[in-house]
Parts: structure tokens; C-alpha cells; sequence
């Protein structure tokens, strides 16, 4: 673990969170810092994507206490989390396609116009701020008019990302964003993990990919059956030690091998 | 902080052209899809009936149509978050027969329509409670709900219709003119624009077609997405009210059995304006073409001496072809997913 000096970023202590007789979360707890960036990982199942969905308020957990920056808060709803500066980019991306990217990027914030103290959108300013986050971001689509469903799924996953990233988070949570991306595209995606942590945004991260955790991560977490089994600050562990511990038993993985058998070979 | 120059879209030769008149088309697809049938049916009746393009006649048309139109705004904002309203009928009926008991009763008629416009949000209210936070299923709610109304309104009148004062001033809602307008019509103009621009100009327009794309996304985005769908039922149930003042108005009667098989005339206005049944998808401007398509069959048909007995037959052969054209003809507007 770290030193304890400063106030954690987030502080999430013995959060358990049951669905039917499945015990999803069992006392999980989660630590993060001004700037760190956590790899979350664990097998399918393992409670990575509803621990984090707890931190975004979109799942409310039966019991345990959430920190933020030292404060104890409790997320009713995604708005409070969006409240507390906590983003996250889901899984399954949550993006509306029959409405345009940039009411996707501002779903939630729109920027208003008051006529006769009735909020209309201002439809102007949306686009304009669209193009100004997509050009800073290096995410290329033509028009900002175009509906989310004629987008590929690359373009469809930056602008989930986009979206997380570009409203000033203190803590942006990633769920598998690099699933759907090509190499270049991924490479993208670790570079702004990079730039965001480096401005003291904490990251955490939750990928199957192991090998982007060694390029971006400070520590990793991990998690088996809804419990936190270990966690690693990133230059003390390998990606055959991450294995081990995800599949939760001495595991000769072929792909941590083909690593390991490169070294060796001349 | 330049993320990436390897780009995640277009590449430099273009890909993405600028849209013409054709690709404009194909992406309105439904849009122009009815009001090719609209036109079409307006030229075909201007030359069988010599009666039917004429101003009193529109004006007529218009003036009979108001309901529908009013309605089917309305209808537009819940089919389009994915949710059905069948008690819209029904709810006509009620606020009809109620009117004209509270008017008879002797209550000043302002105070009647904001009885009914009150009545109206209740009943949507009620059932956008059920939809929302209890999750029945819409259709399943409001098919409840128009029997529950219909019953109510038949055991208020016991089934005979209650006359209204011809001399009250309420019968100048759905008869008088304004400036050679007559007034339901510019009710119904009324009510049309302001939901044209809520559904396109406003952050709830916006998050309504957002929850019959993707709910939980919209509610992820910190959107209170459970009122949003209570609302828009509460804006069907004032609707209806307001046909319903608009049809006793006008008819100088208020009888629980207007209104029977209102809402599907209502429907097939809004999906004939290509408004999607599945949610996600809508059309103010389509909803006003496809109401008025169904108004002017029923209008042209009578003017030809049809049998009035055709028009369903010809509205329901319309909805179709016209639903089939959408998917055939203007398929390829959208990736397929």
C-alpha cells in the first residue's frame, strides 16, 4: 500500500451488494488517489463492473461507506455521482442512437437558452463545443449531426469516452473502453488515460487487457467472487502473477507464457 | 493534448459527402414518405369530388380534425419514449360527459375547463405513476384504464348524452371563428406548435426520445427519467381533456360514448407519420401529416359518395402500404445493428 499522508480521492469501505441469492459485492473495499490509476481486474462475474457501477450511483449497494476527497457521501442516483465530478464510461458505452452525437456528448447537460424563462436547447453552442471537444480529443467525425447509430463502433466508443473525460472529472471509471477499438485507437485511449491522470484525475481502469494495465497502471486490484484478493502496486507484480490471481489457483496462462518465452528467445 | 493523429473515423480521401436533396429525403424518410401519401391523396380526391378543394370544406376538415391533432401530438411524446396511451378514447368521453354535467350543474365555464384540464392530468398522472415507477407495462396500464374511464363516464350519464346550454359561451370552444379560422382549428395550431418545439428544441424533447432509445443511458446521465415518463402520460391525459371540451363544445352535447375507437385513430395517425412504435424515434410534423391524411380519407371519401363504411378499410390499407414503403423504400438510411 501507499503512505497515508494526504486524503484519498475515493475511499469506498465494506461495500456489499446482493442480487437474489448471488452475492455480488462481499466487503469489498477500494482506494484511490489524486492522479492514480487503478487497474481493476478479475474474471467474469467477479463484481469489477458492479463495484464501479456503485461509485457512478448507478447501483446502490446494501451496506458499506463511500469517501470522496474525505467526505462521506451516498449516491442515490448517477446524479449525484455526476454531482461529485465521478464519470464513468459503461460497458455497453450508453449512448442513444437516434439522437445526434452532440446530444449524446451533452445527454444530461445540455447547454440551455432561457426564452420567457423556458429552457430551450442551445443547439448552437452544443455543436460548436462538440466540435471544439472532438477536435481537442483527436476523435474524427465529420458532422456533429450525425445520429450515434450511423457511427462505427469505434467512433461510438470515443464518444462514450469523450464524454467521460471532457466535463472536468476528479475520478473518471472506465469499463472495458477499449473493447471495440482498433490497435492505433487503443494506443489512443491509453495516451489520454496518461494525459487525464497526469492533470490528477484518478483513473480506475477495468480491462481484460492485461498487457495496457503494465503500460498505464500504478497499482492493480484484484477481485474473485465478489472479494478483493489482492493488490499490487505495478512494478512489484507480473502479468503471470496478475493471472494467477484472477483465475484464483497456479495457472500456467499460454498468453503469459508467450511473453515470458519472448524474453528468453534471442 | 493531441491524442491521437491516427483519427478513429474518416480517412483523408472523403468519406463522408455533403448531403443532397436525396440523402436529406432518405433520412426524413418517414416525413416524406406521408406527405407523398398526403399529397397524393389531396389531389386525388380535388379531382373525383368537385367540392372537396374548396376553402369551406379545408376549414371543415381542419375544424373536425382538431381532437386528432391535439391528441396526436400528445401520443407522439409517449409512443416515442416506447410507451402506448389506449385510454385517450376514453378519457375523451369522461371529460365530454363531465363537462357538460358541470356545466348543467351551474359552474362558470372557465372554471369547467380547468376542472377537466386538472381531470385530464390526474388520470395521466395516475397511470404514468403505474408505467413508471411501478413498471407495468404501458399497454397493459392504459387497457385497464380505458375501461375503468369509459365505465365511469357511462355510470355518470347512465348512457344518455347531457345537452349543454346552446347560449353558453363554453360552445364558442369548439363552434365560433376567429379571424375566418374556426377556433379548434387554431387550438390545435397552437398546441401543435408548442409541441413541435418542445420535442425539438427543448432538453425534454430531447431526453424523451433518449428514454425510448435507451433509458438506462439517459438515467445513467443523471436524468430524473421516471418523471420524464410519468409526464409525458400526463401530457396524453390533458390531450384528451382538451379534445374532449373541443368535441362537447362542438356538438353541444356531452355523450359517454364519443370517443370510441378514438385512440386508434390517434395511433395509426402517429405511426402513419412514421413515428416509431418501438420508441426513439418521432415526428411532430409527421404526426400532423398523418392525422390529417386519416381526416381528409374520411372527408374525401363522403364528398366522392363512398360508402362511409370504406373508410377504414382504405385508412388501414394506407397505414400499411405506407409502413412498408418506410422499411422498403428508405431502408439504408441507418446501419442496420
Amino acid at each position: 500500500m501507499m503512505s497515508d499522508g494526504e486524503t484519498y480521492r475515493v475511499r469506498m469501505t465494506g461495500i456489499s451488494k446482493r442480487y437474489g441469492p448471488i452475492q455480488t459485492l462481499d466487503d469489498v473495499s477500494l482506494n484511490l488517489k489524486p492522479g492514480d490509476v487503478l487497474g481493476l481486474v478479475g474474471d467474469n462475474g467477479a463484481g469489477k463492473s458492479t463495484l464501479s457501477k456503485v461509485l457512478s450511483g448507478a447501483v446502490i449497494p446494501d451496506s458499506g461507506t463511500i469517501e470522496i476527497d474525505g467526505k462521506a457521501v451516498s449516491f442515490s442516483s448517477p446524479a449525484d455521482a455526476r454531482a461529485a465530478r465521478v464519470e464513468m464510461v459503461y460497458q455497453d458505452l450508453s449512448l442513444c442512437d437516434t439522437v445526434d452525437v452532440a446530444g449524446n456528448l451533452f445527454l444530461g447537460r445540455e447547454p440551455r437558452r432561457h426564452v420567457l424563462g423556458v429552457p430551450f436547447l442551445d443547439n448552437r453552442r452544443m455543436h460548436d463545443q462538440t466540435r471544439e471537444m472532438l477536435d481537442r480529443l483527436g476523435i474524427v467525425i465529420a458532422d456533429t449531426r450525425l445520429k450515434v447509430e450511423n457511427l462505427s463502433g469505434g467512433q461510438r466508443q470515443s464518444i462514450a469516452i469523450g464524454r467521460a473525460a471532457s466535463f472536468d472529472p476528479s475520478v473518471l471509471i472506465m469499463d472495458e473502453p477499449t473493447a471495440a477499438l482498433a490497435v492505433a485507437e487503443v494506443e489512443a485511449v491509453l495516451e489520454l488515460i496518461r494525459a487525464v491522470s497526469a492533470r490528477g484525475v484518478s483513473v480506475i481502469l477495468i480491462t481484460h487487457r492485461l498487457q495496457d494495465l503494465f503500460l498505464v497502471c500504478d497499482r492493480i486490484q484484484v477481485m474473485y467472487e465478489g472479494r478483493n484478493v489482492a493488490e499490487r502496486n505495478i512494478g512489484d507484480t507480473s502479468i503471470e502473477e496478475v493471472v494467477n490471481l484472477i483465475v484464483g489457483r497456479k495457472f500456467t496462462a499460454r498468453s503469459a507464457r508467450a511473453s515470458r518465452d519472448e524474453g528468453i528467445q534471442p | 493534448m493531441n491524442v491521437t493523429s491516427a483519427g478513429v473515423g474518416a480517412s483523408p480521401p472523403k468519406r463522408v459527402h455533403n448531403s443532397t436533396w436525396k440523402d436529406v429525403a432518405i433520412a426524413n424518410g418517414s416525413a416524406v414518405s406521408i406527405a407523398l401519401f398526403f399529397i397524393v391523396v389531396c389531389v386525388v380526391f380535388s379531382l373525383v369530388t368537385g367540392s372537396f378543394l374548396t376553402t369551406p370544406n379545408l376549414l371543415n376538415i381542419v375544424r373536425q380534425s382538431a381532437p386528432l391533432l391535439i391528441v396526436a401530438a400528445a401520443m407522439t411524446f409517449v409512443i416515442t419514449t416506447g410507451g402506448i396511451d389506449l385510454s385517450v378514447g376514453s378519457v375523451l368521453a369522461l371529460t365530454a360527459t363531465l363537462s357538460a354535467v358541470l356545466l348543467q350543474a351551474g359552474l362558470p365555464w372557465p372554471l369547467v375547463v380547468l376542472a377537466m384540464l386538472a381531470l385530464g392530468a390526474a388520470i395521466g398522472a395516475l397511470q404514468g405513476f403505474f408505467i413508471a415507477y411501478e413498471r407495468i407495462p404501458a399497454f397493459i396500464v392504459t387497457l385497464a384504464g380505458l375501461s375503468v374511464i369509459r365505465g365511469v363516464a357511462l355510470l355518470i350519464t347512465g348512457g344518455y348524452s347531457i345537452p349543454v346550454e346552446p347560449t353558453s359561451f363554453f360552445v364558442n370552444i369548439g363552434r365560433a371563428w376567429f379571424l375566418g379560422v374556426p377556433v379548434p382549428a387554431l387550438l390545435a395550431l397552437v398546441v401543435l406548435i408548442v409541441a413541435y418545439l418542445a420535442f425539438n428544441q427543448t432538453p425534454f424533447g430531447r431526453y424523451v426520445t433518449g428514454i425510448g432509445a435507451n433509458t438506462e443511458a439517459v438515467r445513467r446521465a443523471g436524468v430524473d427519467t421516471r418523471f420524464m415518463t410519468l409526464f409525458v402520460y400526463v401530457l396524453s391525459g390533458m390531450a384528451a381533456a382538451v379534445a374532449g371540451i373541443i368535441l362537447a363544445a362542438r356538438l353541444g352535447s356531452g355523450s359517454s360514448n364519443s370517443g370510441q375507437g378514438f385512440e386508434l385513430d390517434v395511433i395509426a395517425a402517429v405511426v402513419l407519420g412514421g413515428t416509431s412504435l418501438f420508441g426513439g424515434r418521432g415526428t411532430i410534423i409527421g404526426t400532423v401529416l398523418g392525422a390529417l391524411t386519416v381526416a381528409v380519407i374520411g372527408n374525401g371519401l363522403i364528398l366522392a359518395h363512398m360508402s362511409p363504411f370504406l373508410t377504414p378499410i382504405v385508412t388501414g390499407t394506407i397505414i400499411l402500404v405506407a409502413i412498408w414503403l418506410n422499411f422498403r423504400l428508405f431502408k439504408g438510411a441507418t446501419r442496420s445493428r
